[in-house]
């Protein structure tokens, strides 16, 4: 069982600089409902698992077209909090609709990145959220959050490629090529492919390796051994 | 209720593939979905009535074994599949579910599935057909057709030898010597009035010095006990060891139909091996072969459950295979007349090793004295030729390769054998090696045997000589490598018929068996069941004992799959193979199988040495 937590040191240290920038809202909701010890057992912890898509992996040209999450509760993904949002682009899609299956046209129906954010928000109240390799998603939504919240969001984050890398190296395995994306992580839990590049379906494909991985790992596994 | 986003399709699809929620509507469906919890299961996690949250459980992947509280194997379970633990103890029997390989389970709770059962007819029936189904299953594993419980029809003898009451003594005993039976019917008018026995015959009249002209009347046992034709098997017995009987008369409405004896019963045992092989050597064609071997793989599953050892059952199966060979050969010598000189009908392979298992392909070959003028060889092409249509008959399928006694080439003179083996072994093509992997396990089924023992010290003297003809042996042993991979995973078939599984026989059973020949041949040992070359081979100390050991471990290990996993496919109602999916095997086995396969890789690198070294 890990003790220390840097993260969430981290997390206090930079919410405490940048508390008189945050301005009310839902992030404020968030960070009022604190910060959960890192010896909580995972499966009596809430999780909401988040999955962004862009129009491009570069934060500077690309921008968020949709966000798919879905809560896990009592060590269980529970489907009816499935959510799906697309995000109104202000460009073209271009190329990437290839992959996303999302075109121009559902754009723009779609919400305000802001009112998709304060969604997120409102279901990640007193959860933790999970992505696969979080850096890129975060990328994307902290400056959403900076210009409507005033900070970027300083929540809790479980990464699921970060804590799979861990494994693997605490096993002293290197990683090859391929070992440590979604497809390949779940395939070492005997999870098979999954429908990917819709938000929500890489949502519920990183909650089942979420739980793979946690499961996996034996009893007593908890916050801080996922951080 | 909420509609879950139209993003969750690949979980809805999964759902309307899976029994029964393929009979939901479009908005119950969603219902479903937007109800279902996931989880994930590492193997060895337990399911019983007290497992909470309770609901239906739909394996999305991995497997799960439902056992009750005898640990009774009910059913296993496979992605698509669903259980409800409440549901199933909601009977007298406890039933638990262990994960065997790592689930992820779609849970639908009991809330919403007792909404979904009432909303839908035929999914609420599916369930309350689901526990009469299992139990079904369940009970396929039960041999059926327990011979006791046959009627008496079917095994009383119908041929029966009736004397008037008024008929000398002497007279009787003659008929009875003569028919070879050792009972006799006293009737008159069709009535049955009395039965007279051998033993009837000795204290009734000879110890009572009774005069042989004394007509039958007054030695026999008047109104004997019958039994009708309908009542079982069993009954017959219980009624004949009460009573001390030997003979049981059979009636049908007062109408003598037969007689039983308990010789009759004794031989009804068809369970037994020992019975089998006699039945089969009593058979007059064919078609009475085939018949009684029908009964095979459910013989093989009884002896099975009953903990037979992987050796013994391949051990009776081989012995049962050399009977049906013995009596073709005896039905074929009936009609074509006596063989016009010595030979000897050769086994090969797995069945000379003794070590073969249901679905084995005949590989056989005649040797002929060279005393035989090559005129009269017709005979034996004759008599090849229906003993393997009659071995296909049975389901020895012909071999694909020809390796069979109507093939010309299998078919020889000893001097002609001879030759051809030392030729095999001067140009080991990859051709020969093959036949040689075949012929070098042979054995003599019938005929002369000192003909087959003559042709294998030829192949000993000149193989163990021969250190190119024995690299190329080993080279073509080293050519198939164990299926495992790094970190010691299974490394099975990606694709074709046979996706995800593994061939135990071509993968597990051959290596071991080319190993432990290829030593032998080098040794000169002329054993050649594998665990008797293994043995032989520690004994000459060519092997350590530990090596030895090992391959006998290994190879002991590997059959055992094999046949567990023919008696599930025996039981499945499936064709039996050898393909096996190593995931779906329990952890212990698969661990086993991996100790096996390693074994095996360093065999492989013991050969190299010995072999080929300096070889690469």
């Amino acid at each position: 069982m890990s003790v220390v937590a840097p993260q969430l040191l981290g997390l206090r240290v930079a919410r405490f600089r940048r508390r008189k920038r945050l301005r009310p809202g839902a992030l404020m909701d968030c960070w009022q409902a604190g910060l959960p010890s890192p010896r909580t057992d995972w499966r009596s912890l809430d999780f909401l698992v988040v999955d962004a898509e862009m129009s491009s992996l570069d934060p500077q040209q690309g921008e968020l077209l949709s966000l798919g999450w879905v809560a896990v509760r009592t060590g269980a993904i529970d489907l009816g909090s499935a959510s799906h949002r697309v995000l109104r682009a202000s460009s073209s899609v271009g190329q990437s609709a290839v992959i996303h299956q999302l075109r121009d046209l559902d754009l723009a129906d779609g919400e305000k990145p802001e009112s998709a954010l304060d969604a997120l928000l409102q279901a990640a109240r007193g959860r933790i959220l999970v992505f696969h390799n979080a850096r890129l998603d975060l990328a994307f939504l902290d400056p959403i959050a900076c210009s409507c919240h005033g900070t970027p969001l300083l929540l809790p984050v479980v990464d699921t490629l970060r804590a799979e890398q861990r494994l693997l190296s605490r096993r002293s395995m290197t990683p090859r090529a391929g070992d440590l994306t979604l497809t390949g992580c779940r395939a070492r839990y005997g999870l098979d492919g999954h429908a990917a590049h819709n938000a929500l379906g890489d949502a519920l494909a990183t909650a089942e390796l979420l739980l793979a991985h946690a499961s996996s790992r034996g009893a007593g596994i908890c916050l801080g051994d996922l951080l | 209720m909420t509609t879950p986003p139209a993003e969750l399709a690949g979980v809805a699809g999964f759902l309307r593939q899976s029994l029964p929620f393929d009979v939901l509507d479009e908005a119950q469906l969603q219902e479903a979905v937007a109800a279902l919890k996931i989880s994930y299961h590492p193997q060895a996690e337990r399911f019983d009535a007290a497992t909470r949250p309770m609901g239906l459980r739909l394996l999305r992947s991995g497997a799960v074994d439902l056992r009750n509280d005898s640990n009774k194997l009910l059913d296993r379970l496979g992605e698509g599949e669903s259980f409800h633990i409440g549901g199933l103890n909601a009977d007298a029997e406890v039933v638990h579910a262990t994960v065997i390989e790592d689930a992820l389970i779609y849970l639908l709770p009991d809330a919403a599935y007792q909404r979904l059962r009432a909303a839908n007819r035929d999914f609420d029936r599916y369930f309350s057909r689901q526990r009469s189904r299992r139990l079904r299953r369940a009970a396929r594993y039960m041999p059926d057709d327990n011979p006791l419980l046959a009627p008496v029809a079917r095994l009383m003898t119908t041929d029966l030898l009736c004397v008037a009451p008024e008929t000398p003594i002497q007279a009787v005993a003659a008929a009875m010597t003569e028919r070879r039976v050792s009972s006799v019917f006293v009737t008159e008018a069709g009535q049955l009035l009395g039965i007279v026995t051998d033993r009837d015959l000795r204290s009734r009249c000879v110890a009572a010095s009774l005069p042989t002209r004394t007509p039958v009347r007054e030695i026999m046992t008047p109104d004997p006990q019958s039994i009708d034709e309908e009542e079982t098997v069993f009954n017959a017995t219980l009624r004949m060891t009460q009573h001390g009987y030997h003979h049981l008369p059979v009636l049908h409405e007062g109408e003598l139909r037969g007689i039983i004896t308990t010789s009759d019963l004794i031989l009804a045992r068809r369970n037994d091996p020992v019975y089998l092989v006699q039945h089969l050597s009593r058979q007059d064609s064919v078609d009475g072969l085939r018949e009684l071997l029908t009964g095979l793989p459910d013989q093989l599953l009884t002896w099975v459950q009953t903990g037979m050892r992987a050796e013994q059952v391949s051990q009776l199966l081989t012995a049962i295979s050399d009977a049906v060979t013995l009596r073709l050969i005896q039905l074929a010598e009936r009609e074509l007349g006596p063989a016009p000189g010595p030979w000897a009908w050769l086994a090969f392979g797995s069945q000379a090793r003794g070590e073969q298992l249901l679905g084995a392909d005949q590989d056989n070959g005649i040797v002929i004295s060279d005393l035989v003028p090559a005129a009269e060889h017709g005979w034996y092409a004759a008599l090849a030729q229906r003993v393997c249509d009659g071995l296909a008959a049975c389901g020895y399928a012909y071999c694909p390769g020809g390796v069979m006694a109507t093939t010309d080439s299998w078919r020889q003179p000893l001097a002609v054998w001879q030759d051809t083996v030392a030729s095999w072994t001067r140009a080991p093509t990859p051709a020969a090696v093959m036949r040689v992997s075949i012929f070098f396990d042979l054995r003599a089924i019938h005929g002369d045997p000192t003909l087959c023992t003559a042709l294998q010290n030829t192949m000993l003297r000149r193989a163990s000589r021969d250190t190119i003809f024995l690299a190329a042996l080993a080279a073509n042993i080293l050519a198939s490598k164990p299926p495992l991979g790094i970190f010691r995973r299974f490394v099975v078939d990606r694709d074709g018929e046979h996706r995800d599984s593994l061939n135990l026989k071509k993968r597990g059973v051959l290596p071991i068996t080319e190993i432990v020949r290829l030593h032998a041949l080098a040794r000169q040992v002329s054993a050649v069941n594998t665990r008797e070359r293994l043995e032989a081979l520690a004994e000459g100390r060519h092997l350590s004992i530990g090596d030895s050991r090992n391959l006998a471990d290994a190879l002991h290990c590997v059959q055992q799959q094999r046949i567990r996993h023919q008696c599930e496919q025996i039981a499945a109602g499936t064709a039996v193979n050898n393909f096996l999916n190593p995931r779906q095997l329990p952890r212990l086995a698969r661990e086993q199988l991996r100790d096996a396969f390693t074994i095996i890789d360093e065999a492989q690198s013991a050969v190299r040495q010995t072999y080929r070294a300096g070889m690469g």
